[in-house]
C-alpha cells in the first residue's frame, strides 16, 4: 500500500513528512500626487509587491506571480517572472487585487492572495504627499510535503542582495506584540469563562432550589383549598 | 363476411352461441405479432435517449396520458355476431318463502329448472333447543324464569338474534324491564350450559356482560358531552400539548447548560495541565485535552465540544499561513460579529500576523470567544428564568419572595434589587455589602 501511494499519479513524488515554510510580506506603498492629475484624474501612484520575508532570491522557486488588477485598466492581467515581484500603476480608486503566486513544479499549486489596494489613509502628513503610504502584511507559504523537485528549489535559494534585507513594518515587533495582546487576551478571556461557569452553575442550582420552593408551596396550597 | 353470409343466406356452421367468457375474453385475443427490425442504436447516442425513439413496439411514445391500457379498467364487452342467448318469463318460487307464493321473471333458457339464485342467501342461524329435563337440570338460574327464558328464546328465533329487535319487542307486561345486555347475557350463558351439557361440539360463547355495560354506559357519556364540554376538552388537550412542548424546550436547555457547563470545565482544566507542561510540545497538550474531553464524555453521554471547529490541514501541497486563521462558514454571522465585536473591544488585530503559535493562540483565543458568548447568553437566560420563577413564587405565596444571589445579579441593576431585598428584609441583606 506504501509503495502505490508514494508512486502513484497523484502523489507527484511527494517527500513525506517535511513542511518547508516561506515567509513573505505583501502590500502596497502609495504616494499622493498632491493633485488631481489633469489629464487622466489620477490622483496616487502605487506600488504593489510581493517580498520575501528573509533575503533570498524567490525566482529559484517561484515561476511567475500574476496580478489581476481592476478591469478599468489597461490588459488588468500583469505577469512577473523575476524579481522583484512588483508592479506600478497609477490611479484614483483602491480595490482587491488578485495575486498569484505559481511555482515551478506544476504539481504543486498556486496559491492566492487577496490585497486591497491602499491608497488613502487620514493621517494629515501622508496627505500632502510628504511621506508614502504602506499597507503591508506577512504571511506564509507552507509546503505540506513538497515534491522531491520543489524541495530541492526550495533549499538552494540564494540570498538576494549582498546589502542589509529590511522592510517598512518591523514584523517581528509586530508578532510578540500581537502575540503578547492575543495571550493577555486569552487569559482574560478564560478568567471571565471560568466566572461566566461558576455563575452559571449556582444559577443552575438556584433555578432548582426556586423550583422545589415552588412545587411544595403549590402543594401544601393546594392541600389547603381542598380541606 | 357474416353480414355477407346472411344477405347470401348461407349458413354458418361454426358460430357458437355467446358466452360470459367469450364477451370478456378481449385479454386473450391472440396479439398480431409485428414483424419489424429494431434498429441499431447509433454510436454514441445514450440508451435512455435510443429507447425513447425506438421502443419494442416500435411505437413514438404518446404525448398525451391515455387511458387505453388494459390496466385494472373494466374490459370492453367483446359482442361479435354470434348467436344471442335467449330469455323466457318464467314462473318460480323463493324457498325463504312459506307461503309457497308463485312469482314469475325473466330467465335465460339455459339456465331453466335451476333454484332461485337468491335462495341461497337466506341463512337461517341454528338456535339452540332445550327439554324440559335440560332446563330443570342446567339452566335453572335466580332471576329468570322459564316463561321468561322460552319468551326470549323465541324472540331471537323469530328476529335472528338481532337483539336490539328483540330488545324492542320485550314483553313489558308480563316480563321485567331488561336492558339490551341482560338478554344477550342470558342468551348465550343459555348457549353455553347447553353446548357443555350436550358436549357434541364444545363451542362457548364468550359474552363480558361487564366490559359490554361499561363501553356503553361511556359511548352515552361520549355522546351526551355538551357543546361547551367538547370544547373545554379541545382547549385542555391543547395546554397540555403546550406544556409538553414547554417542558421539552426546559429539557433542552438544561441539557445546554450543562454542556457549557463541561466545556467550560474542559477549558479551564486544560489551562492548569498547560501550565504544568508548558515546556514540552503541543502534541502532548492536545494529548491530554483530548483525554480530559472523552473522560468528560463518559460521564455526560453527550459532550459536543462547544467553541469553533477549524478545519485540519492535513492535505499536502501549498497553502498560506493566512488561511488557517479563517474562520469557518458554518459558524454563523451571530457569532461572527460577537467575534470581531470582542476582538476590537480588546484592541485586536482582526488579522494578525500569521506565524505557527501565533495562528494556534489566535484560533484558540476566538473558539473560547464564542464560549464565553454561549455563557454569556445561557446566564441571561438563567436570569430570566430565575426572575420568572421568584415572580411566580410571590404570585403563589403573597408576602414572601425567593432571593436570588446577589453575585447573580446583572451589575447594571443591583441598585434597584437591592432596595427590593431590603424591602422584604431578608437575612441576604449582609451579602449585598460588596
Amino acid at each position: 500500500m506504501a509503495c502505490t501511494t508514494e508512486f502513484g499519479p497523484d502523489s507527484g513524488g511527494r517527500v513525506k513528512g517535511i513542511t518547508i515554510i516561506k515567509p513573505i510580506v505583501y502590500g502596497n506603498v502609495a504616494r499622493y500626487f498632491g493633485k488631481k492629475r489633469e489629464e487622466d484624474g489620477h490622483t496616487h501612484q502605487w506600488t504593489v509587491y510581493v517580498k520575501p520575508y528573509h533575503n533570498e532570491d524567490m525566482s529559484a522557486y517561484l515561476k511567475k506571480v500574476h496580478f489581476k488588477l481592476h478591469e478599468s485598466y489597461n490588459n488588468p492581467n500583469r505577469i512577473i517572472t523575476k524579481p522583484p515581484y512588483e508592479l506600478t500603476e497609477t490611479g484614483w480608486g483602491e480595490f482587491e487585487i488578485v495575486i498569484k503566486i505559481y511555482f515551478h513544479d506544476p504539481n504543486e499549486r498556486p496559491v492566492t492572495i487577496y490585497h486591497i489596494l491602499k491608497l488613502f489613509q487620514t493621517s494629515p502628513e501622508l496627505q500632502v504627499g510628504k511621506k508614502s503610504l504602506v499597507s503591508e502584511f506577512y504571511d506564509e507559504i507552507i509546503f505540506q510535503d513538497p515534491t522531491a523537485l520543489m524541495q530541492h528549489l526550495l533549499n538552494s535559494a540564494k540570498p538576494l542582495t549582498a546589502g542589509i534585507w529590511r522592510h517598512d513594518t518591523d514584523f517581528e515587533v509586530k508578532k510578540e506584540q500581537t502575540l503578547k495582546a492575543i495571550k493577555d487576551a486569552r487569559t482574560k478571556i478564560r478568567n471571565e469563562v471560568a466566572e461566566y461557569k461558576e455563575k452559571l452553575t449556582l444559577a443552575k442550582e438556584t433555578i432548582n432550589k426556586f423550583k422545589d420552593e415552588i412545587s411544595k408551596i403549590s402543594k401544601s396550597g393546594g392541600s389547603l383549598s381542598v380541606t | 363476411m357474416t353480414d355477407v353470409r346472411d344477405i347470401l343466406d348461407i349458413e354458418s356452421p361454426s358460430t357458437n352461441e355467446l358466452t360470459k367468457e367469450s364477451i370478456f375474453a378481449g385479454d386473450k385475443r391472440i396479439k398480431k405479432k409485428y414483424d419489424y427490425k429494431v434498429p441499431k442504436r447509433p454510436e454514441g447516442m445514450h440508451r435512455e435517449v435510443f429507447a425513447l425513439l425506438c421502443k419494442d413496439n416500435n411505437d413514438v411514445p404518446p404525448l398525451f396520458p391515455t387511458d387505453t391500457g388494459k390496466g385494472y379498467k373494466q374490459m370492453k364487452a367483446n359482442l361479435g355476431m354470434k348467436k344471442v342467448r335467449s330469455w323466457k318469463w318464467t314462473p318460480f318460487t323463493n324457498p325463504a318463502r312459506t307461503d309457497d307464493a308463485i312469482f314469475h321473471h325473466w330467465r335465460r333458457v339455459v339456465d331453466a329448472g335451476k333454484e332461485y339464485p337468491f335462495a341461497k342467501f337466506n341463512k337461517k342461524i341454528p338456535i339452540p333447543a332445550y327439554t324440559n329435563t335440560e332446563y330443570v337440570q342446567h339452566l335453572v338460574t335466580s332471576g329468570w324464569t322459564r316463561a321468561e327464558t322460552d319468551h326470549l328464546f323465541d324472540l331471537c328465533k323469530r328476529f335472528d338474534l338481532r337483539f336490539i329487535i328483540v330488545h324492542d319487542r320485550w314483553d313489558h307486561k308480563k316480563y321485567p324491564t331488561r336492558t339490551v345486555e341482560d338478554l344477550k347475557n342470558r342468551y348465550y350463558q343459555v348457549c353455553t350450559t347447553l353446548s357443555k351439557a350436550k358436549s357434541q361440539h364444545e363451542k362457548t360463547y364468550i359474552f363480558d356482560f361487564e366490559h359490554e355495560r361499561r363501553r356503553k354506559e361511556q359511548l352515552k357519556k361520549l355522546f351526551e358531552r355538551t357543546p361547551e364540554q367538547i370544547e373545554e376538552e379541545q382547549v385542555l388537550l391543547c395546554e397540555l400539548r403546550k406544556i409538553e412542548q414547554r417542558k421539552k424546550e426546559r429539557d433542552r436547555k438544561t441539557q445546554d447548560l450543562q454542556k457549557l457547563i463541561t466545556a467550560a470545565d474542559n477549558q479551564v482544566d486544560p489551562r492548569k495541565i498547560d501550565r504544568k507542561s508548558s515546556k514540552k510540545n503541543n502534541n502532548s497538550n492536545r494529548n491530554k485535552l483530548n483525554k480530559a474531553d472523552s473522560s468528560n464524555a463518559i460521564k455526560l453521554q453527550v459532550v459536543e465540544p462547544t467553541g469553533i471547529k477549524f478545519p485540519d490541514f492535513k492535505n499536502s501541497g501549498v497553502s498560506l499561513r493566512s488561511q488557517r486563521i479563517k474562520l469557518p462558514s458554518s459558524l454563523g454571522q451571530k457569532k461572527l460579529k460577537g467575534i470581531e465585536q470582542t476582538l476590537s473591544d480588546m484592541k485586536l488585530d482582526l488579522n494578525p500576523p500569521p506565524n505557527e503559535i501565533i495562528c494556534q493562540q489566535f484560533n484558540e483565543l476566538r473558539s473560547d470567544i464564542v464560549l464565553h458568548y454561549e455563557l454569556k447568553g445561557a446566564l441571561i437566560t438563567c436570569d430570566y428564568e430565575l426572575q420568572s420563577l421568584r415572580h411566580q413564587y410571590e404570585a403563589l405565596s403573597p408576602g414572601k419572595t425567593l432571593i436570588i444571589p446577589p453575585s447573580l445579579q446583572p451589575k447594571s441593576d443591583q441598585d434597584i434589587k437591592t432596595e427590593l431585598i431590603d424591602v422584604v428584609g431578608s437575612p441576604n441583606v449582609t451579602n449585598i455589602v460588596y
